[in-house]
């Protein structure tokens, strides 16, 4: 499974967008078997919270599922 | 304004700056000349006359929602590459392509096409909500259906009970989405995202009491120059929200037959079904049960 780390910009539902640390933005899904629910992605946006996402490739989307979610020290440079 | 337009609110000269420093109270107000408030009802009226078929309603919904794009590739059906309304896509303009007018027959102004931007109806008495087991749909202040995520529980009985065939599971969360009528906008006062984006104002967003007025001036006006063809699809018991669905949040002007644009002629709710099912059932039971009771006296 590949991982990315970035920060967490917008959340909707059980759905994200993260800025990965190489500058790009990626939408992820938060997967059906993953530890945690829809609910609990609204507090890592608040805090632009740097996160560690273990993904695989979406089904005929383009977009990640993500299956962790590992909050990484530190969070979002402000400016 | 022009006939039909909107009137533009005095408090846009609030606001002569391009650059803002927060969200405008009652941003609205401005946009769809509606101020929102809990316990009104709310939806779009969608005039099918002034669709051209620019999709910004998808790319909006789309980028508001965070949905991601699905279904990549060409479907091969005209230029309607989207397909149809699903778990990442709540918003979906069909351009219907009417082969029959090419190429002697064919008349000026939309004469071959027909534009249509598909969307949860956000019906009345909603088949989905009744359908659900967990309480995950549920009406919201502001008379509409949304799913809650954090409740669905994935069983998809809201995609079968649906007659639009509007709700979807999404294969990589396993739950069921649809349009919010974008809920949290509502919330925070804004129109919601797609009847923002539209440039012609084919899709209005507002009160339904004014939304119906303003639909039945536009039928009119298109009676009077010549569209005999156009109706309203939605409007309490009229056609579209029959079956006991009451009326549709989100309803439609259209010029052709609703199979034209892959909507149902006459949709039902499955909860009316069930007393008659239940009874049928009951009946075969009883139907066997005496059978049996018949054939076994017979042989003693």
């Amino acid at each position: 499974m590949q991982s990315l780390d970035g920060v967490v910009t917008l959340v909707q539902e059980g759905r994200f967008l993260m800025q990965s640390d190489a500058g790009p933005y990626h939408v992820f899904i938060l997967s059906h078997a993953a530890a945690a629910e829809p609910d609990q992605l609204a507090a890592l946006q608040r805090d632009q919270a740097r996160v560690r996402v273990r993904f695989k490739r979406g089904r005929d989307t383009i977009a990640m599922v993500a299956h962790q979610i590992e909050r990484l020290p530190g969070r979002a440079a402000s400016g | 304004m022009a006939d039909g337009g909107l009137a533009l609110s005095r408090r846009a000269l609030d606001y002569p700056a391009s650059d803002l420093s927060g969200v405008i109270p009652d941003e609205a107000e401005l946009t769809a000349g509606v101020r929102i408030r809990a316990g009104h009802s709310y939806g779009f009226f969608t005039d099918t006359t002034l669709c051209i078929g620019c999709k910004a309603c998808e790319v909006a919904c789309k980028e508001w929602n965070n949905l991601p794009a699905d279904h990549v590739g060409m479907t091969g059906d005209s230029y309607d590459n989207t397909g149809h309304l699903s778990a990442n896509t709540w918003r979906h303009v069909a351009l219907i392509e009417r082969v029959a007018d090419r190429p002697t027959e064919m008349r000026p102004f939309q004469s071959g096409w027909l534009m249509m931007s598909d969307v949860c109806k956000h019906c009345h008495n909603a088949p989905c909500l009744e359908a659900c087991p967990t309480g995950a749909l549920f009406k919201t202040e502001f008379d509409t259906v949304v799913v809650q995520q954090d409740i669905c529980n994935g069983c998809g009985y809201c995609v079968a009970a649906c007659p639009f065939g509007v709700v979807d599971l999404s294969a990589d969360d396993g739950k069921a989405h649809k349009c919010t009528l974008c809920y949290d906008r509502l919330k925070g006062g804004l129109e919601p995202a797609c009847a923002k984006s539209c440039p012609t104002d084919s899709i209005s967003f507002g009160e339904l009491p004014e939304l119906h007025a303003r639909a039945e001036k536009r039928l009119a006006k298109l009676h009077e120059i010549g569209v005999s063809s156009a109706y309203l699809y939605g409007m309490p018991d009229g056609p579209g929200a029959t079956g006991g669905i009451g009326h549709l949040n989100a309803f439609f002007l259209l010029t052709e037959t609703p199979e034209t644009y892959n909507l149902p002629r006459a949709p039902t709710r499955p909860a009316d079904r069930v007393a008659p099912s239940l009874a049928a059932g009951l009946a075969t039971v009883a139907a066997l049960a005496m059978t049996a009771f018949a054939v076994f006296a017979r042989r003693t």
